[in-house]
């Protein structure tokens, strides 16, 4: 008797009997329903990730409300999705990369560090026994030998290096987006890099921010230290942006 | 759309169509059943209120502790299941201890918060254990980092605070709470503002009689967790009894 009798194909990581894994298509679905929308934009020696940042209640304590984490020094991410699984997918990637750098003796590469996490992620998804984390991981870094890194990893364990990445509720609309800016030959430098980041995010969700609403992250060759941007340099971004529109 | 008990909801590890997970959604629902706790965080301390609902009158006044403490510079109030928030307070004194016994040095409380929040999410990731039914104020104050309010939620995440409330009654709570200015009032005054909120989202017509239970870490307790000293209760409580309007709509002194 085959589960999908029973009717668990859509309750445990099993396939359908049309080839379909229904919980991984829930997952999918429980990042939209989590309402942020992350951005990440890969210029020529910089990399930047923007996020929403919603403080849900008036009394909460804002400085403790964030979706970026840093790695190692040199790589961080933004997580979009369910925010009680960040700290699991964080102390993860922190444990990977440590344990790599311990073992080897110099600093994980990004793209390994996402191969790693994907696999992480891929096990949840054949097991049974465990549900697959709620997230999706855009994460960036510069690495020493290819330079600007940005990679997206997704809960069903796969992953990719963009040039440009959208994921969350707005997904579609911002990938969509994006595909028009960048073409081919679209040379990016720092300040292009982060504008058309925050600019393709208040595009996509239709508002213009103040610099408290979003989170913006980077990491630049000449300081490859993953920095988040103050809400100075934040507002004088949104400023630039909104003075050539 | 699946609503309620459409066969997603057995586990913490099945995802619904929507992307809810069930599970953890039930178990905060625990958490709005039971009586209200409230937390504010002032400017030399921080202060927790319970409203204990009297079940018994055989009950020995002070039983059935709503609060406890994390090492003595640390305290916990719970809302929900209180057995299940027992068992959190009791993880948190051990992440305490191993913290001391490595680093020689009392566990800050944001460290905790984050060890406390990634133990409670664990629990919402496997069909073999259930999520906590139940959320946990942490508050500490220290000169260095001065007063810090967090709540730990059935689904494991926390944020910091400056006022919480979490319960049957935390919208009334939460909106009295946002009345006061809390950076300006010291614990004593506070107190007093707790014992009066308690009272007032008290339904006297539909709830048992209470019992206030209030504990507060602060400069005046030497930043160490204690129970509000039982002279200030009293005179909070007058305070209170003589500052809250009525909830009743039959009043027959005015008839």
């Amino acid at each position: 008797m085959t589960s999908s009798a029973f009717g668990f194909d859509r309750h445990i990581s099993v396939f359908s009997p049309e080839g379909r894994l229904y919980q991984i298509e829930y997952v999918y679905t429980a990042i939209r329903a989590a309402g942020n929308t992350t951005i990440g934009v890969r210029g020529e020696e910089t990399v930047c990730v923007v996020t929403q940042k919603k403080v849900p209640d008036k009394l909460t304590d804002p400085t403790t409300v964030t979706s970026m984490f840093t790695i190692t020094n040199n790589i961080g991410c933004a997580m979009t999705g369910i925010r009680a699984d960040m700290k699991t997918a964080v102390q993860r990637l922190r444990y990977f990369a440590h344990r790599f750098e311990y073992e080897n003796g110099f600093e994980i590469p990004v793209s390994h560090l996402a191969r790693k996490m994907a696999d992480f992620f891929q096990l949840f998804t054949q097991h049974a026994f465990m549900r697959p984390l709620g997230l999706a991981i855009t994460l960036i870094g510069i690495d020493e030998e290819v330079g600007p890194q940005l990679y997206k990893i997704e809960p069903s364990g796969y992953f990719l290096g963009y040039k440009a990445t959208c994921v969350g509720q707005k997904e579609q609309e911002g990938t969509n987006f994006l595909e028009k800016k960048i073409k081919k030959e679209t040379k990016l430098n720092k300040d292009e890099t982060i504008q058309l980041a925050i600019s393709s995010l208040q595009s996509v969700l239709g508002v213009d921010f103040r610099p408290s609403d979003i989170e913006v992250g980077i990491v630049e060759k000449d300081s490859p230290k993953f920095t988040l941007l103050s809400e100075e340099l934040i507002d004088s971004h949104l400023t630039a942006i909104s003075e050539r529109d | 759309m699946s609503g309620i008990g459409t066969g997603y909801d057995v586990t913490p590890t099945t995802y619904s169509p929507e992307g809810r997970i069930f599970q953890v959604e039930y178990a905060a629902r625990s958490v709005e059943n039971s009586s209200t706790a409230i937390g504010i965080r002032v400017s030399d301390g921080v202060i927790f209120g319970v409203e204990k609902k009297i079940i018994s009158k055989m009950l020995v006044k002070g039983s059935n502790r709503r609060v406890g403490s994390v090492g003595d510079h640390i305290g916990a109030s719970i809302a929900g299941l209180t057995a299940d928030g027992r068992r959190i307070i009791k993880q948190a004194n051990s992440e305490a201890k191993s913290y001391k016994d490595l680093t020689s040095e009392a566990i800050p409380l944001n460290v905790l918060v984050d060890r406390i929040s990634s133990f409670v999410q664990m629990h919402t990731l496997y069909a073999s254990i259930r999520p906590f039914g139940c959320a946990v104020m942490f508050g500490s104050y220290n000169e260095k980092d001065g007063a810090q309010l967090f709540l730990v939620e059935p689904s494991g995440v926390s944020f910091g605070y400056y006022g919480c409330a979490i319960g049957k009654a935390k919208q009334s709570a939460k909106t009295e709470i946002e009345k006061l200015n809390l950076s300006e009032l010291t614990c004593r005054e506070a107190i007093k503002q707790v014992a009066k909120i308690i009272y007032t989202i008290h339904d006297e017509s539909k709830d048992k009689e209470m019992e206030l239970e209030m504990s507060w870490i602060c400069k005046e307790s030497g930043g160490k967790h204690e129970l509000v000293p039982d002279d200030l209760i009293a005179e909070a409580e007058q305070f209170a009894k003589d500052n809250t309007v009525s909830t009743n709509i039959l009043n027959f002194d005015n008839i």
